[in-house]
């Protein structure tokens, strides 16, 4: 045993390793029941750890630190589900729009086939596209408020808009 | 979030990517440990590694076995697990007298060459039998070190499966024990060895 081992944790995360290593594995297996992807629900046990961090001073001796971590995970998870469905819903209605406004090459109405079209391409779109498409028209948010979201500058995240709606509407002309 | 530093975030961040790889199989190879409570030598702590057993330590109770665990592997894939069933069927067979030996893997790959080959002598000695350190020390090929080979007894890792009990001293005196003696001794009795 080496006082000075390398991943020996400064002692405030000491707490936290403690009630990782007692409950991580059943919270994270919680929290894929409910996300059912692996690398949010990683993200999701990193914010429920941080957050128990902050809480941890009120955890008085012989409370049950296990449901009070399953309930951190359970509200974590629920709250990135409902933000989720949010997008979702805010994207769908923004691809609808889309198939609406656009002129198709054959005359076609088509609107549910391009809907689901549509958001199977917006599933398909690089991950900093979508990030932004989602926050210009679910959050509704400037391009200045994007950029501070997502790294990057303002016209970096206008052109990633742009060309996510490019890519939509191709979509929708069937190109 | 106020009252976490930046470093501190990071090292939840660690803690977290490794736990999770872990149990995701994404990461480096988890050590899973579970706890017996009641022994009739006391709390005992168990932890293994995909190639088998490392650890199985008399401790206060499970804070005392995890800080001992995080202090000698760091905290990034010691996890709590329900996986090492058979090991504590194997002890609860021990105990009830039904079964004396064990048949399970155990994983000294850390320790160095000497300290494992004083164990694996160690581990052939049945139950029901003793050895003396001398012995031990021979069998590990260095019948001068005696003394080095009760202090790699001493540090065995994993108590009872690796049985370091049933080591005594030349004169028949019980010598040292790690879990303290009266756990020696209770361990030998059960085993027959000892009237």
């Amino acid at each position: 045993m080496s006082p000075d081992h390398p991943s020996v944790p400064a002692p405030a995360a000491h707490r936290i390793a403690l009630l990782l290593a007692k409950h991580g594995e059943e919270l994270a297996r919680h929290i894929r029941r409910i996300v059912r992807d692996d690398d949010t629900a990683q993200d999701l046990l990193q914010e429920t750890m941080l957050r128990a961090w902050k809480a941890v001073a009120r955890l008085t001796e012989g409370s049950n630190e296990r449901a009070w971590l399953y309930r951190i995970a359970t509200n974590a998870s629920l709250n990135h589900q409902r933000a989720r469905s949010r997008e979702r819903a805010a994207l769908a209605r923004h691809a609808a729009e889309l198939a609406a406004n656009t002129d198709h090459p054959d005359g076609a109405t088509g609107e549910e086939r391009d809907r689901a079209g549509l958001w199977a391409e917006v599933a398909r779109l690089p991950e900093r596209q979508r990030l932004a498409l989602s926050l210009r028209v679910a959050d509704e948010l400037d391009y200045e408020e994007i950029a501070a979201r997502i790294g990057g500058t303002a016209e970096a995240a206008r052109a990633n808009v742009y060309q996510a709606t490019r890519r939509l509407k191709m979509k929708v002309r069937g190109a | 979030m106020s009252g976490i530093t930046a470093q501190e975030r990071e090292a939840v961040e660690r803690i977290v990517r490794g736990a999770f790889g872990a149990l995701t199989g994404r990461g480096g190879e988890p050590l899973r440990y579970a706890m017996m409570d009641d022994t009739p030598v006391g709390v005992l702590g168990l932890a293994a590694g995909r190639r088998g057993l490392r650890h199985l330590s008399f401790v206060r109770g499970e804070d005392d076995f995890l800080e001992r665990l995080l202090a000698e592997h760091g905290e990034v894939a010691v996890l709590k697990s329900s996986e090492l069933d058979d090991v504590r069927r194997a002890l609860d067979r021990y105990f009830a007298g039904k079964r004396l030996d064990f048949d399970l893997a155990v994983d000294l790959g850390d320790l160095a060459p000497f300290h494992q080959r004083v164990l694996d002598a160690t581990a052939k000695v049945p139950a029901g039998r003793v050895a003396t350190y001398t012995q031990i020390a021979a069998r590990a090929g260095s019948p001068k070190a005696s003394r080095a080979a009760g202090n790699a007894l001493h540090n065995n890792p994993v108590a009872i499966v690796v049985p370091c009990h049933r080591v005594l001293r030349t004169d028949g005196s019980l010598g040292g024990y790690g879990g303290g003696l009266p756990v020696k001794e209770w361990l030998l009795r059960h085993e027959g060895a000892l009237l």
